[in-house]
């Protein structure tokens, strides 16, 4: 019974020893072993580890991509414009021993916690530097060169952050946008912009319309009087036609025309009750009235 | 159930003595099945009487002097080992659902990706976790909440100009394993990369191409520039597309763009207005100059027919007239005369009231009040 009780107690041990010095690294982690504040080993593949009990502790990070956000900071580009810019980082605790190893020393046992402070810092510090630099303006921020410049922020960052420990993987800026004072004022100018548009799309259609009724008479006018033209030439035809058959005709005897004609024409002006004709009984048509020429012959 | 040795297992019984030799302990028993469940049972009872603090009918190993302690030790680790062996089963084993994967870990390494269906992982030297992997997740970007910095969505394009954009970002997982091992916050860092993608996207485009003809473009360049963004973090994730929800001018501005559209509508409505006036007049004229065209044909044929006519009449008298030109001529002058003479008002004088010299009763007349009588006798 005694011995018994006494082997358990020292399987107990020796199992609670066993597992007290066996680790395991997930594939997510980064691994130290520390004793007594010393660095004893540095885990940076996943797997199993082993320490010594009680007197070794472990301390784990986060090997995956962190993310890190910058609060929004007011900008100077060199052509003087403010700009409200904020960004984003993604970053990781470097692979390898010394990096590892680099990170403690540099952040203590603040961990992760303490590294996104500084890093943050870092991060507003080289977005100033480089949206601020020489021949960096609000157009270049604001134009497909972006990229570079995200690029070389990240480049930057990168070197700085290499004395934490910590790799930077990617730094984006997100909003690159006007202070909220100077809003008003763009969108003043938006709505100008489209007030000229507008105007000018009117103006246009005023003018547009103006030019076809133009035309439109002006065609009009063309129109009708070429047809008065012509119009006047078949008449003068007609009229030539007219005299050419008179002449044909009445030629053949001019005098008998001349009788014939002034006949008609008696016949026609001297016509219904407009006239009033105060004559002498003497003309040829009455050379009977007055009974003279009666005896017939002796008139001629 | 019979243990007899008949049937068709009668000469089974013979060929089964080779396999009886393993089971010392059971000799004489024919059915090579049945024993072994009476077997199992009877253990089940002793195990269960032992359990209920009783005394076992027999001991496996035989009697020993160790008295009561020791046998109900054993018992109890048996049974113990029972429940473990069932917990450390149901510990290992574990399901996945069609829209999931699992990551294995052997050690805390990565070792496998399960697929959907029963997955063994036996405990605790793998580890595992189940994510859903081909179910489509959404980020809404420019919804006007303020959580993001600058998420409403107003975004500066490379014209100092303002726009509104509202957009969707559809993901899923393509690798299980990068997504789980290389991101610490996937669902914030596919919203992060997505408004930054977008915003420089915007941020290198013009405002007008980007409300109307640029969209579709937009959105296809947003999501080759998230997910190339994404995968340079290895991050697992597959960008499936970005809805591009709202491009439009600040609600600031929008009035001022609305009176473009409706100025390049009035436009078009002046335009079409004038040509329907050109069209009106056009027509009005053309019916015009017809009519002044047809007139004169008219005219021509007018005065031509009657031209021909009172010649071929002229001509006609004519050759009447030559035939007997003195008769014909006094006949036409009296005929005349006599129409002429007989419709008009006539006032005869004779010479001697005419008076010598024409100065007779000519003077004298009333030539006005001649004019208005037939004018009087008219009304």
């Amino acid at each position: 019974m005694g011995r018994g009780t006494i082997g358990l107690v020292v399987l107990v041990v020796a199992v609670f020893g066993a597992l007290s010095s066996i680790f395991i690294v997930d594939e997510r982690e980064k691994a130290l072993v520390l004793q007594f504040g010393q660095i004893k080993q540095v885990k940076t593949e996943p797997g199993l580890g082993f320490k010594i009990p009680f007197i070794q502790e472990v301390v784990r990070y986060d090997g995956r991509i962190l993310s890190l956000d910058t609060p929004a900071i007011e900008i100077t580009p060199s052509d003087d414009r403010r700009l409200v810019v904020d960004a984003f980082a993604r970053y990781r605790i470097g692979d390898t021993e010394e990096e590892i190893i680099q990170f403690r020393q540099a952040v203590g046992p603040g961990g992760v916690r303490f590294a996104e402070d500084r890093l943050a810092s870092i991060l507003i510090d080289e977005i100033r530097g480089v949206l601020g630099s020489e021949g960096v303006t609000s157009n270049t921020i604001l134009s497909a060169e972006r990229g570079v410049l995200m690029n070389r922020i990240r480049a930057q960052a990168d070197s700085e952050a290499a004395s934490l420990g910590l790799d930077v993987v990617d730094v984006r800026l997100k909003q690159t946008n006007l202070p909220e004072q100077n809003l008003a004022a763009t969108f003043d100018r938006m709505r100008a912009e489209r007030e000229r548009e507008a105007t000018d799309e009117r103006a246009r259609g005023e003018e547009a319309a103006q030019r076809v009724r133009a035309q439109a008479d002006r065609t009009v006018v063309e129109l009708v009087s070429d047809a008065n033209r012509e119009a006047e030439i078949v008449r003068g035809e007609a009229d030539a036609e007219r005299n050419r058959i008179f002449a044909d005709a009445y030629g053949a005897d001019e005098d008998f025309f001349r009788f014939y004609r002034s006949l008609a024409a008696y016949e026609r002006s001297l016509r219904g009750n407009n006239s009033t004709l105060v004559i002498t009984p003497d003309s040829e048509f009455f050379e009977f009235l007055d009974g003279a020429g009666i005896s017939g012959l002796s008139a001629n | 159930m019979a243990n007899n040795g008949g049937g068709p297992w009668g000469g089974g019984g013979g060929n089964r003595g080779g396999g009886d030799d393993r089971r010392p302990g059971r000799p004489g028993q024919d059915g090579p099945q049945i024993p072994e469940i009476d077997e199992i049972m009877k253990k089940g009872q002793e195990q269960l009487k032992v359990l209920m603090g009783g005394r076992g009918g027999r001991t496996p190993n035989g009697g020993d002097g160790g008295g009561e302690g020791p046998k109900l030790t054993k018992g109890t680790l048996g049974i113990g080992a029972l429940i473990a062996l069932a917990l450390w089963a149901f510990n290992s084993f574990y399901t996945v659902r069609p829209e999931e994967q699992s990551v294995e870990l052997f050690l805390g390494e990565f070792s496998s990706i399960g697929g959907p269906g029963l997955n063994f992982a036996p405990w605790p030297v793998v580890t595992y976790e189940v994510i859903p992997v081909t179910r489509e997740q959404s980020e809404d970007i420019g919804l006007g909440r303020s959580g993001s910095s600058g998420g409403d969505g107003l975004m500066l394009t490379t014209d100092e100009n303002i726009v509104d954009i509202d957009f969707q970002v559809v993901w899923n997982i393509s690798n299980a394993a990068d997504f789980l091992f290389n991101l610490r916050d996937g669902p914030e860092t596919v919203r992060a990369v997505s408004e930054s993608a977008m915003r420089e996207i915007v941020a290198g485009s013009e405002l007008a191409p980007l409300l109307n003809r640029d969209r579709a473009a937009t959105a296809q360049r947003a999501e080759e520039l998230i997910q190339a963004t994404l995968d340079s973090y290895q991050s697992g994730i597959n960008v499936v597309r970005v809805n591009l929800n709202k491009a439009d001018p600040p609600r600031e501005v929008i009035d001022a763009f609305r009176d473009v559209q409706a100025a390049e509508q009035e436009r078009d409505r002046l335009e079409r207005q004038a040509d329907a006036y050109a069209n009106r007049v056009l027509a009005g004229a053309r019916g015009e100059a017809a009519q002044v065209l047809e007139q004169a044909e008219s005219y021509r044929a007018q005065v031509v027919n009657e031209a021909e006519g009172e010649a071929s009449r002229f001509t006609s008298v004519l050759a009447e007239y030559e035939q007997a030109p003195e008769v014909t001529r006094r006949r036409l002058y009296i005929e005349t005369l006599e129409k002429v003479l007989g419709d008009v008002d006539k006032i005869i004088l004779d010479e001697g009231a005419s008076g010598a010299g024409g100065q007779g009763v000519v003077p004298y007349l009333p030539l006005n009040e001649l004019r208005r009588t037939p004018a009087q006798g008219g009304n």
